[in-house]
């Protein structure tokens, strides 16, 4: 499975269910194992964003990055950064039903 | 419904238990909705412990296993062997990370255990939803279809059939060898071309293994890896292979005589004739399109040409339509038969390399050249022809007036590494070019060669000293310019004169008899019929496209579709060989004969009931697995092409695409559950 898999509900599901912040992380492009499917995920999340900020939810609580395998550095600054951004927005207040998917 | 979970507790040493509190982990397991039992071991992936899994299983008869220790990605397949032992299905078992994802990134060993026990939780809530999934085989056809028989796809059917697969090798030609059986030499130890290439066609003509279909393309593919089936129409010829000696005496009688395209018009040949001496196979053609028999105008059409002056007396001739039997007559072996049709072949396979070749970008799109109006303007191509034996001028160096040239100026990069043409670099260029002047020198010994040069590319083993020994003759000058070429050719009363401005800004007004412009090497013309009929996506610059760049080289998109050659980009025969070479390595390990295909069992299903009809998955899946059912209009995914991927499950607007292993459902309960 690729993130060319995630289905845009998955995410709304993700906050809806109490996460904070959402991170999609995916191969560098032009390194999906399964070809494309990066690209596809790209762009749903262009469209996911500017979903999710009509639900209130702020767009530095949904992020999609590309981290390889041998990254590990990376991986330790994106998550580090990513959980920074989640914390100073604090916890997630719109109402979770209005996210309600599935 | 209960269904009972058994959870495996791995402590991998002391790797996860360190940090981990174990006993809390087998308390709130236990608690868990489902859960039958929860056992701890110290190394589940030892030998010990991989047979106390295989025979506690077997015990206690779970419905689904959760084990809880490393990344799937080091020991899931391990896990699911050992249960495959325990006669258990591998798809009905969940692995939790709590190696990597948590003891060795969570500091606190209080919160540790808290992440550990929502991972737990999740995996044991989606388990429940897991289906069991069966593998499957499917038998598979191992002969290969070669397209194009040049130097890379010689290499590759020569390669397979000696591993004892039946190769088709399918040629547009009627001879094989490609563009470098036009060559007189090579680069850069300037070989004899035909003496290294002979012993190679000879070989693909004699191997039992091998169908050569000369005069011939594919013109349809059905199937997938392993099982394809492939139509191929070859062109009548009008001569029977197995009764032609090649003696030759055919040609002489055919009154019919035309430019022949594989001296690119520098020669005449009859409508009945062998390209060049020294085709192989060496059985001539009867082009139908020249040939009077075949003619397709009617004699009142040419009368009215004829009265109108379109053409001439003699021309028409030509146009008429005659029951001319002279090569039938002159042959002594019964080898000529006029009521030959075009064939269609159909033949199944289980691979396809394609290696179709290059073409020459067309120089008469940059006038300043003057190629195609200054008749001492030539291609590289055409040059080759000039320079070889068998060419228009029998290896003299002649100009279109029988004579010597007294200079010869070569100009590189025509098209090439131009950003309004052709960006790349065409790679083999500078090394024909000095190829170039290195014969014309011997040619036409003491004659002015002028080598315009932009940059110099010529990487590898032999080729700067090839470019350095010719740096030391006193007859050849190299002219830097500056790109985009700042040259001009123009015909004067005697000869030609080439303006061209150097990198320091000089301006070098040269007089040439001969001009030699080497075109950027392009796509063959074939390129997009093929793409679009096997399904492989070409890059920017038009060439097939290669899986990776760097891992992948011959590789496509299709599972069991190679490329190799100047088809895949630009490149020499050495170049083009190693890939032919590597392609039918690739051929001989994806389908080995008397080996079942097993086929990936995650993977995407489409339910027939509820498919809308749209199509949108159609066109996201990088593998071309779903076809459109026209009849029942709905998408039907091939169980062997997907790879499941999932990214038409999560596009599929009517939500009928299943991902196996992976369902909307399974990742619901995940989500749901690690964030209660
Ligand atoms: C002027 C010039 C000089 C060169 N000199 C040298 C040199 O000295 N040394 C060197 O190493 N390299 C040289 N090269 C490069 C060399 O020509 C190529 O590397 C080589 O020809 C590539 O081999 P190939 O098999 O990929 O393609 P090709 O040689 O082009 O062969 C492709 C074959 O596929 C066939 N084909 C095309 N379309 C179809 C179809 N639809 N169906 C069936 N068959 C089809 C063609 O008829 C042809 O027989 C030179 C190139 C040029 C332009
Ligand atoms: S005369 Fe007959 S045998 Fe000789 S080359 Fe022509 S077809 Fe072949
Ligand atoms: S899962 Fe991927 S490979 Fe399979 S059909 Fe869907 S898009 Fe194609
Ligand atoms: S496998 Fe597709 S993004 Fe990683």
């Amino acid at each position: 499975m690729c993130t060319g898999r995630i289905d845009p509900q998955f995410v709304l599901k993700a906050f809806q269910s109490g996460a904070d912040g959402v991170l999609i992380l995916g191969c560098h492009p032009g390194d999906c194992h399964y070809k494309e499917g990066n690209y596809k995920a790209l762009r749903r999340f262009h469209l996911l964003k500017r979903v999710v900020k009509q639900f209130g939810v702020d767009e530095g609580r949904l992020r999609l990055d590309w981290v390889s395998a041998s990254e590990g550095e990376k991986f330790v600054e994106v998550i580090t950064d990513m959980v920074a951004t989640v914390k100073k927005l604090g916890p997630l207040t719109t109402a979770k039903e209005e996210l309600r998917v599935g | 419904m209960q269904i009972r979970v058994g959870v495996y507790i791995c402590k991998c040493g002391t790797n996860i238990s360190e940090n981990i509190d174990i006993d809390e982990l087998i308390q709130f397991s236990s608690r868990l909705e489902n859960v039958a039992y929860v056992k701890d071991q110290p190394l589940l992936c030892s030998e010990d412990g991989k047979n106390f899994l295989a025979s506690d299983v077997a015990q206690e008869k779970p419905e689904r296993v959760v084990i809880v220790a490393c990344t799937p990605k080091e020991h899931e397949k391990t896990f699911r062997n050992t249960l495959l032992r325990a006669d258990f299905n591998p798809y009905l078992f969940q692995m939790v990370n709590v190696r990597e994802q948590v003891a060795w990134v969570t500091a606190d060993k209080a919160a540790a255990t808290e992440k550990a026990k929502a991972y737990i939780r999740a995996a044991v809530k989606r388990v429940t939803l897991h289906e069991p999934l069966e593998k499957k085989e499917i038998e598979c056809n191992t002969d290969v279809l070669v397209i194009g028989a040049g130097p890379a796809g010689m290499e590759a059917a020569l390669l397979l059939a000696k591993a004892g697969r039946k190769v088709y090798l399918v040629e547009k030609n009627s001879f094989v060898g490609g563009r470098v059986a036009r060559y007189e030499e090579v680069f850069p130890k300037m070989e004899c071309a035909s003496c290294m290439l002979e012993p190679k066609m000879d070989e693909i003509l004699h191997d039992e293994n091998i169908e050569l279909i000369t005069s011939s393309e594919v013109v349809e593919v059905l199937g997938y890896l392993g099982n394809f089936s492939v139509k191929i129409k070859k062109r009548a010829t009008c001569v029977d292979k197995e009764k032609c000696i090649g003696c030759g005496a055919c040609y002489e009688p055919c009154p019919v005589s035309v430019r022949n395209e594989f001296d690119y018009h520098l020669s005449d040949r009859k409508a009945i004739h062998v390209p060049y001496t020294g085709a192989l196979p060496n059985v001539p053609v009867l082009d139908q399109g020249h040939c009077l028999r075949f003619a397709k105008t009617d004699s009142a059409m040419v009368q009215e040409a004829l009265d109108l002056g379109l053409i001439t007396q003699e021309e028409s001739e030509n146009y008429k339509k005659q029951d001319c039997t002279a090569c039938q007559e002159a042959c002594m072996f019964d080898a000529i038969t006029y009521d030959r049709q075009d064939e269609i072949l159909e033949r199944n396979i289980g691979c396809i390399i394609v290696a179709i070749g290059f073409e020459l970008f067309d120089p008469s799109v940059l006038p300043q050249f003057g190629y195609g109006k200054i008749p001492e303007v030539y291609t590289g191509l055409e040059f080759e022809r000039i320079l070889s034996q068998t060419g228009p001028t029998g290896g003299k160096l002649f100009m279109k007036n029988g004579q010597e040239p007294r200079s010869l100026a070569i100009i590189h990069c025509v098209g090439s590494r131009d950003k309004k043409h052709k960006e790349y670099c065409s790679g083999v260029c500078c090394l024909y070019a000095l190829k170039f002047a290195r014969l014309a020198e011997k040619h036409a010994p003491g004659a002015k060669i002028y080598d315009i040069y932009a940059d110099w590319c010529v990487p590898g083993k032999d080729n700067q000293e090839f470019l350095d020994s010719l740096k030391e003759k006193k007859n050849v000058y190299f002219i830097h310019t500056n790109l985009p070429l700042s040259v001009a050719v123009k015909q004067n009363k005697d000869s030609l004169s080439v303006s061209c401005v150097d990198v320091s800004g000089k301006e070098n007004p040269l007089a040439a008899d001969m001009v030699v412009l080497c075109p950027a090497i392009i796509p063959a013309r074939d390129t997009s019929r093929l793409s679009e009929m096997l399904l492989i996506t070409s890059g920017r610059d038009g060439f097939f496209a290669e899986g990776h760049t760097k891992l992948a080289p011959v590789s496509t998109n299709i599972e069991g579709v190679f490329i190799a050659g100047c088809c895949q980009g630009p490149k020499d025969i050495q170049g083009s060989v190693a890939q032919g070479a590597a392609a039918a390595g690739q051929v001989l390990s994806a389908l080995v004969p008397g080996r079942k295909l097993e086929l990936d069992v995650i993977i995407a299903e489409a339910d027939e009931n509820s498919c809308a009809g749209c199509m949108t998955c159609i066109g996201l899946c990088p593998y071309k697995a779903i076809m459109f059912d026209k009849e029942k209009k709905i998408a039907v995914v091939n169980t062997v092409l997907c790879k499941g991927c999932g990214t038409c499950v999560a596009a599929c607007p009517s939500g009928c695409l299943t991902g196996k292993h992976f369902t909307e459902e399974q990742i619901f309960a995940e989500i749901e559950e690690v964030l209660k």
